[in-house]
């Protein structure tokens, strides 16, 4: 080991060199990195749901839907009927945009019973200002169920411009432009913008702003921790230095590989300096405690000295971001991991090769200190760990015992666990894109999308008759307000023939009445090119994870009694996605909590060699992971695309702790021969280093309750509760077993 | 007639008008001149075939026979496909339509004040279809004067979707070659590339291809077998001529 460290110190104006070369040729590829806030893209390509829905995009003129909302005292007044008109022409008068309906360009068709009178249900050109005209344009709008809370709230306070975007066309950047246009209207009404195109252009706003402010504050955190516990120039600064580049390396990467930033892979920065700067640390500490005269010798000896469990500690803590790559059905999740665990390696490298050789090169040895090499008797040990361990011998079963009531709550928490997949959920409560969600969903029956997809002959009666069917059946449905297919009109057509308001049985017929549909604008949003496939278009009223699953349940029992040979029927949509991405989400949590635990049992056993070691050190954590769920089931934080990774990484981040318990339980143990003995020591003097390492960690992660993201909050108070849950359980509970395990070894070896 | 009487009106008005400027009246003589060659027919009887091309490329094919009087009486009757056979579309003055379905054995009258709905799945909207003259609806004004063209930019007096069109108009028989429409943000949205072959006295429109930019799909209106001044009477737009 001294030899392969010496070579580093040979070769350590190459080992620098190199790093600031990579460091600058990744920086340069930083800005490339894309950033995708789109979470369908989260679902694999391959995944039925995301395709579909992906294909109506395509296939029909777009599934891309925003709305805008203006809401004021009354909608039928002549000024705001005009500030309406002025943002439909800014919205159609935008590239990408496909449609755009509102209440200045609705068409409206009327059968009477000479035929059919077509036209607009405000004439845009001579807009009503008379409140005889206005009153009566109320009168009618409120008198037609395609208008009434679907073009204007049911209390008339409010009136949605909804428009739909072209496909394959950068939809973010569309919506932004809109909703700049909008705001340089000044309008006097409050404008809401929601639909997913607005949302997701705000996130990316969120992701963009949260790299700005957090990094910086991770690393002003940090700093002060370090300068606390090193008091030196150099302890700052070197856990900080491995700790960035790692983070320029890793984003440097996924650049390269043409990956992209998510509303995940966002805290890669915060995990990597709050998980990085540790090894770097390590290894100083090590070089520090080398009271050697030769200061070349003690960089050596204390590199050599803690290569092989700084190795553990980063391989552990990979393997519970790489537990997401096997764990996860999200493409999202599994980047994270991927990309986390490749970050935490680099952070690992560095601090075995660069932080030496820098060391060397820079000749940043340390000044020697007066009356340094005295262990001081500080508060920490004084205060907590002595009266600890006093506690822990004198009631290990009490403290076995406390420990399993607090287990059996969490265990009765953790079937409370509620999800959430719902975009707006990522906003603060006071975030306009959340309240404008709010608003839609209180007044327009909400902004989710969702389509069924009729396969067959678009203008053969058995189909037609399906589709109306079907909307019969999804409108039963409370969170359903209003429908849209194409059979809708064939049925108005029919009326306007005189023939009634029904679906024709002459195939002949629902041809000649095609005549009148096509070339209509709203056409191409029904049907596709060659009338192969028509869908019905609806929007579902409520983001409740338990509405979702019942109503996707419910609709997929119809479809599968319903469809035939001639007409297969599919459903995709918001909801759709939300449940699929809910249950992966359920999912991700247990594959990747179990791959993860089983994984950490047999790298640790393999490295102790003793396989019931490899499990005492996995119940701290194991322990931890049941109460963070717990706390989360009872708290009501739910489990989101980020807490959903807190479980894993903090089963490996907090196993490291155990590890030193366990193996500095065995050096003593080897070296003095008494185990209790053993116990107190170990605590005495690992326990130091895990409270400064719980600190620093938790610091870190604690930044991102500053997140403009709320999943990112939750997520950094849920690893900050697990931080000091791993660490308290391997301080108390693992030496309560430990202790018990040994004093009944000591009673059976005496009954022997 | 009532829109020959427009029209002359809106020519007298127009021709005070431009007096202040000597550009404008060129741009209104050549806009005169285009509107004379493409409306000066009595009649006109003839067979129309309309191409539907999507933005995949993919092609379906439609026939009328069209028959028209003056500027504003126009009867369609489609002869293909099978599915669209016999389905007539009559047009009279002040925006009535009567729409008859063979399959429904009954006709329909339409009243549509939504003159930006595209006509039949095509690319060309009510309001391309109509045959008022262009000096009615729009103001010229002359905008280059290449080797075989004149350029003209029209201007919109009444309602319309369009903001401006772009004319190009042959120098030396005065025919429209290319149309460019503008919608309300400045934004070119649909173009109709013209090809005039000469028949008997008259320019006739023997191809307009439309081409709606913002959809990346086309129309192409082929006429043929046209028979001008044939004599056509009010009688042979009617209901009763429709139902036949």
């Amino acid at each position: 080991m001294n030899r392969f460290v010496n070579s580093i110190i040979r070769l350590r104006c190459l080992i620098v060199f190199a790093v600031f070369t990579l460091t600058i040729f990744f920086g340069y590829q930083l800005k490339n990195l894309p950033i995708n806030s789109d979470i369908i893209d989260s679902l694999p390509d391959d995944d039925p749901t995301a395709k579909l829905f992906k294909d109506i995009g395509t296939e029909f003129a777009g599934n891309d839907m925003g709305m805008i909302v203006l809401e004021t005292k009354d909608v039928f007044n002549a000024e705001v009927i005009k500030h309406v008109k002025q943002i439909t022409d800014s919205i159609r008068y935008t590239s990408g945009v496909s449609t755009v309906t509102s209440l200045t360009n609705i068409l409206d068709i009327k059968s009477s019973e000479w035929g059919i009178e077509i036209g607009k249900l405000v004439d845009e050109y001579n807009l009503p200002v008379r409140q005889s005209d206005l009153d009566s344009l109320k009168n009618y709008t409120f008198s037609k169920d395609m208008y009434k809370g679907v073009i204007v709230s049911d209390d008339g306070t409010a009136t949605a411009i909804i428009f739909t975007l072209l496909p394959n066309k950068d939809n973010q950047t569309i919506a932004k432009e809109i909703k700049e246009k909008i705001k340089n209207l000044n309008l006097p009404e409050t404008i809401y913008f929601g639909g997913l195109p607005l949302m997701m252009n705000d996130i990316n706003d969120l992701i963009i702003s949260d790299i700005i402010w957090l990094i910086p504050i991770v690393f002003l955190v940090i700093a002060i921790i370090l300068l606390i516990s090193f008091q030196s120039f150099r302890g700052v600064l070197l856990p900080l230095l491995t700790a960035g580049i790692s983070v320029v390396w890793t984003l440097g990467i996924m650049s390269v590989a043409g990956y992209e930033l998510t509303i995940i892979s966002n805290i890669i920065p915060v995990v990597l300096l709050a998980v990085g700067s540790a090894y770097t640390i390590h290894v100083l500490n090590s070089i520090n405690h080398m009271a050697l005269q030769d200061r070349k010798q003690a960089l050596i000896k204390g590199v050599a000295y803690v290569i092989i469990p700084v190795i553990l500690a980063a391989v552990t803590t990979a393997i519970g971001f790489v537990s997401f790559v096997f764990g996860s059905y999200l493409t999202m999740i599994k980047d994270f991991g991927i990309f986390t665990a490749v970050g935490t390696i680099i952070a690992l490298l560095l601090s075995i090769f660069f932080v030496p050789a820098l060391i060397s090169a820079l000749s940043m040895y340390r000044k020697k200190k007066a009356g340094e090499d005295t262990e001081k008797k500080t508060v920490l040990t004084h205060k907590i760990l002595i009266p600890l361990t006093q506690t822990l011998f004198k009631h290990p079963k009490y403290t076995i015992t406390a420990w399993a009531f607090i287990l059996l709550v969490s265990v009765i928490g953790i079937f409370q666990i509620e999800t959430s997949v719902n975009m707006a959920d990522y906003f603060k409560k006071d975030n306009p894109t959340r309240v404008a969600e709010e608003v839609m969903q209180k007044k327009f029956g909400g902004s989710l999308p969702i389509f069924v997809v009729f396969e067959g002959d678009m203008q053969s009666p058995e189909v037609l008759q399906k589709m109306i069917e079907t909307q019969r059946f999804i409108k039963e449905d409370p969170s359903i307000d209003v429908t849209q297919s194409v059979a809708d009109l064939i049925e108005q057509m029919n009326d306007a023939m005189g023939e009634g308001k029904r679906i024709p049985d002459d195939k002949a017929k629902i041809e000649q009445l095609w005549f009148l549909l096509d070339g209509q604008d709203v056409m191409p949003q029904l049907v596709n090119d060659d009338l192969t496939k028509g869908v019905i278009q609806s929007k579902f009223a409520s983001v409740d994870t338990k509405d979702i699953e019942a109503f996707t349940k419910k609709m997929n029992r119809f479809i599968e009694e319903n469809q035939n040979e001639y007409c297969q029927i599919k459903l995709t949509g918001m909801p759709s996605v939300y449940d699929k991405l809910n249950s992966s989400l359920l999912n991700s949590q247990r594959n990747s909590l179990l791959i993860a635990i089983g994984l950490v049992i047999f790298i640790v056993s393999a490295i102790l060699r003793s396989f019931s070691k490899g499990v005492f050190a996995a119940i701290p954590v194991v322990a931890t992971i049941i109460v963070l769920l717990g706390i989360m089931g009872i708290a009501g934080i739910p489990l989101d695309i980020a807490t959903v990774l807190v479980g894993s990484i903090a089963l490996g981040i907090g196993i490291d702790y155990s590890i030193h318990i366990i193996t500095g339980f065995n050096h003593h143990l080897l070296e003095n021969g008494d185990a209790e003995k053993s116990i107190e020591s170990v605590i005495l003097l690992s326990g130091k280093a895990i409270i400064i390492n719980v600190a620093s960690v938790l610091a870190g992660f604690l930044v991102l309750l500053f997140s403009q993201i709320v999943p990112l909050q939750n997520f950094g108070l849920l690893i900050g509760i697990s931080m000091i849950g791993s660490g308290f359980s391997a301080l108390s509970l693992l030496p309560a077993i430990l202790i018990l395990a040994n004093r009944k070894r000591k009673i059976t070896a005496n009954n022997h | 007639m009532k829109s020959t009487f427009r029209t002359a009106l809106f020519t007298v008005l127009f021709g005070i008008g431009s007096i202040i400027s000597a550009n404008a009246q060129d741009a209104t003589t050549i806009l005169k001149k285009m509107d004379d060659v493409m409306y000066s027919a009595k009649d006109m009887t003839g067979k129309n075939t309309i191409i539907l091309i999507d933005r995949n490329g993919k092609e379906e094919i439609r026939e009328a026979i069209i028959q028209q009087k003056g500027n504003d009486k126009r009867m369609f009757r489609f002869t293909s496909p099978a599915s669209q056979a016999g389905i007539a579309v009559l047009s009279l003055p002040d925006d009535v339509m009567y729409l008859y379905l063979p399959a429904f054995g009954k006709e329909r009258r339409i009243a549509s004040s939504a003159k930006n709905q595209n006509f039949a799945g095509t690319d060309f909207s009510y309001d391309d279809m109509e045959s008022v003259p262009f000096s009615v609806k729009y103001t010229p004004k002359l905008i280059k004067n290449e080797a075989n063209v004149f350029v003209l930019e029209l201007t919109t007096k009444g309602r319309s979707d369009y903001s401006k069109i772009g004319v190009h108009v042959n120098k030396t028989s005065y025919y429209p070659v290319l149309m460019e429409y503008y919608d309300k943000g400045n934004t070119k949205v649909k173009e109709a590339k013209y090809t005039f072959k000469k028949i008997g006295n008259y320019w006739n429109a023997a191809e307009i291809e439309m081409t709606d930019l913002k959809k990346n799909h086309k129309t192409k209106m082929q006429m043929s077998d046209v028979k001008y001044d044939a004599g056509l009477t009010d009688d042979d737009f009617t209901v009763r001529k429709l139902k036949q």
